[in-house]
């Protein structure tokens, strides 16, 4: 909070509240990048699910970051920096038209705002179970906390204390996967055990879902017998996992939703990881930020993960439905009161890199595709950084409202938020690639093109609904558990489709929307 | 059965008979793909332009780096 605060003190506009006035160095966006990724939430999931389902979590960071983050440094970014645009939907204007930006910011606006009421309840739910914490006190000083430092600094404080928060995020978590290693013994053991004790779950697991099936439903669609793997050993501990898993990671949603469209999406499409690149000295600058973020994203499954896998060993006993309580129950097991203190300020670390980033993005978001492009058009500098400050507060407020609202739904509110991030990040991958790298696409096929993706994404999430599929009488249209990662290949590829097809039709778009394609600009953001 | 439901099974059905192992030698392709890639890209697009160029300034040997790592991993696990 000093460092946020300290940093305010230098904020005189709007473009050093939205883009640290273009000063960044590489090192610390890319701890930034990393550190914001990791949130809270995402510490306490991800322990969870890889409770559930193993190693294959990790894959969201490898495979789902890392090929994203090295084209994304070597061909998207360095484009949207030359474009010198605040946020990605003024990009799209620029290249398509104001109503494509409208759409876009509209969706991940919010996304974003749901967003910050989700981290802030998952959050204090963690902090209740570790801590014993009142709930209400934990929204509420979360929230005020990040709230003040971004409301002073912006961009530049969220980046800066984003690298105190990753540096004591990672060294955390490090001391704490190297503590858990110890007492189960060291990594063999620990592997070994994991088999055992995952093989007899999974067995558990299988046999629950069988006698939960319909005696027809039994004869026609009956547990498949493990083909790939030796009767001995779980899936723990594979990356690469059958099409018909009960996890979130059949391989090829893995590979051609996460690696090729959710991992890409995300980090050249989310204003939330973009907006740190678009604030960096220099070109050069921007595309180091993500090849050494890329470098970092290797660390991190073995960091957040491996809680999870460790804390299967020593509380078995809790099975599927309380993974989520696994890690802190694990911390409180393991750890003595001094490294305690240290886990738990590594959560909250995380806790508010998500939080502060997501606070700052989702006001640039409003502030200069709303406000500015439609009300305030010739607003100053000073203007443009009052109004920002006072969109933080009110964000703010949403967030602590929006996470008391949340809990009276019931658990597994996370999941739906991952699963709405999965419709937007394909329609927007698609408009952007298709923008960049194709003279031919149009504004009006790339509108199209958005608006059928979303719709498709929609459709296909309900149709996988079981209230909905019983009255239709129809069986669900994805048989493995949470199929989120396949709404975004179908919502991509329906997107592109219609781009292609409307833009062979339609009109085609002037030279001035033309020249923002890759190439199309030179290093000083004029035509070529 | 909808139309969608017969593209879903029949795809399911297809890519079930991919073995894992060539489902893993895919991952690691991508990989060994953005290696080859970047190896070929001009020093001028991953140096800095405006400073003499050091060998830790060039980011291709960290996004190789980067990539390596991943391949051990996906060989591994």
């Amino acid at each position: 909070m000093v460092i946020g605060l300290w940093v305010g003190s230098y904020v005189r506009s709007g473009s050093d509240f939205f883009l640290a006035g273009r000063s960044l160095p590489w090192w610390a966006i890319g701890i930034s990048l990393v550190a914001t990724d990791i949130g809270g939430p995402d510490l306490m999931g991800v322990g969870g699910d890889a409770y559930r389902y193993g190693i294959v979590m990790g894959n969201f960071a490898w495979i789902g970051c890392i090929p994203a983050m090295l084209i994304g440094a070597f061909v998207f970014i360095p484009h949207l920096w030359r474009c010198r645009v605040t946020t990605i939907p003024e990009y799209l204007e620029r290249r398509f038209s104001v109503y494509l930006r409208s759409a876009v910011a509209f969706s991940w606006l919010l996304l974003m705002a749901c967003n910050l009421g989700v981290m802030l309840l998952a959050s204090a739910i963690f902090m209740k179970n570790l801590a014993g914490w009142d709930l209400s006190a934990c929204i509420l000083i979360t929230a005020l906390l990040a709230g003040v430092y971004t409301w002073s600094g912006g961009l530049a404080a969220v980046v800066y204390t984003d690298v105190l928060q990753g540096v004591v995020i990672m060294g955390g978590c490090l001391l704490f996967v190297f503590i858990g290693i110890q007492e189960v013994g060291g990594i063999s053991p620990l592997m070994e055990k994991i088999h055992s004790v995952a093989r007899a779950q999974d067995q558990l697991d299988a046999r629950q879902r069988e006698r939960m099936k319909a005696p027809a439903e039994r004869n026609s669609d009956p547990e498949k017998p493990r083909h790939h793997r030796p009767a001995h050993e779980s899936e723990h501990l594979s990356l690469v996992l059958p099409v018909d898993t009960q996890s979130p990671g059949p391989w090829p949603g893995i590979l051609f939703g996460l690696g090729l469209i959710v991992g890409p999406g995300y980090w050249i499409g989310n204003q939330c990881i973009v907006q740190r690149a678009l604030g960096a000295k220099s070109e050069y600058e921007a595309k180091a930020s993500y090849v050494y973020g890329a470098l970092l994203k290797n660390l991190i499954p073995f960091l957040v993960a491996v809680p999870g896998l460790i804390a299967l060993v020593k509380f078995p006993e809790l099975g599927h439905q309380r993974a989520d309580v696994a890690l802190p129950q694990l911390v409180g097991a393991l750890l003595p009161v001094g490294f305690r203190g240290m886990f738990v300020a590594a959560f909250l670390a995380a806790l508010f890199s998500s939080v502060d980033a997501y606070l700052n993005s989702a006001t640039t978001l409003y502030v200069n595709d709303f406000y500015r492009r439609f009300y305030r058009p010739q607003a100053d500098e000073g203007q443009m950084l009052t109004v920002g400050r006072w969109t933080t507060v009110g964000f703010v407020l949403w967030g602590i409202y929006f996470a008391f609202q949340l809990l009276a739904f019931p658990a597994g509110i996370y999941t739906i938020f991952q699963t709405l991030l999965s419709f937007v990040v394909g329609p927007t991958l698609a408009v952007l690639v298709a923008g960049m790298l194709f003279r031919q696409a149009s504004s009006d096929g790339a509108l199209t093109g958005y608006v059928a993706g979303l719709l498709t994404a929609i459709g296909l999430f309900s149709l996988n609904q079981p209230t909905l599929c019983r009255w239709l009488n129809l069986k669900p249209l994805f048989q493995v558990g949470q199929p989120y990662l396949y709404y975004s290949i179908w919502s991509f590829l329906v997107s592109v489709l219609f781009i292609f097809v409307f833009s062979y039709f339609l009109r085609s778009d002037p030279p001035e929307k033309t020249r923002y394609v890759i190439g199309g600009l030179n290093p000083n953001g004029g035509a070529v | 059965m909808t139309l969608f439901h017969w593209i879903g099974d029949t795809l399911r059905q297809q890519l079930d008979q991919v073995p894992l192992s060539v489902a893993r030698w895919l991952m690691i392709g991508l990989f060994l793909a953005l290696m080859f890639w970047i190896v070929q890209l001009p020093s001028t697009v991953t140096n800095p332009t405006d400073r003499p160029a050091k060998w830790t300034s060039d980011l291709k040997i960290w996004a190789w780096l980067a990539l390596l790592i991943q391949i051990v991993i996906y060989s591994v696990f």
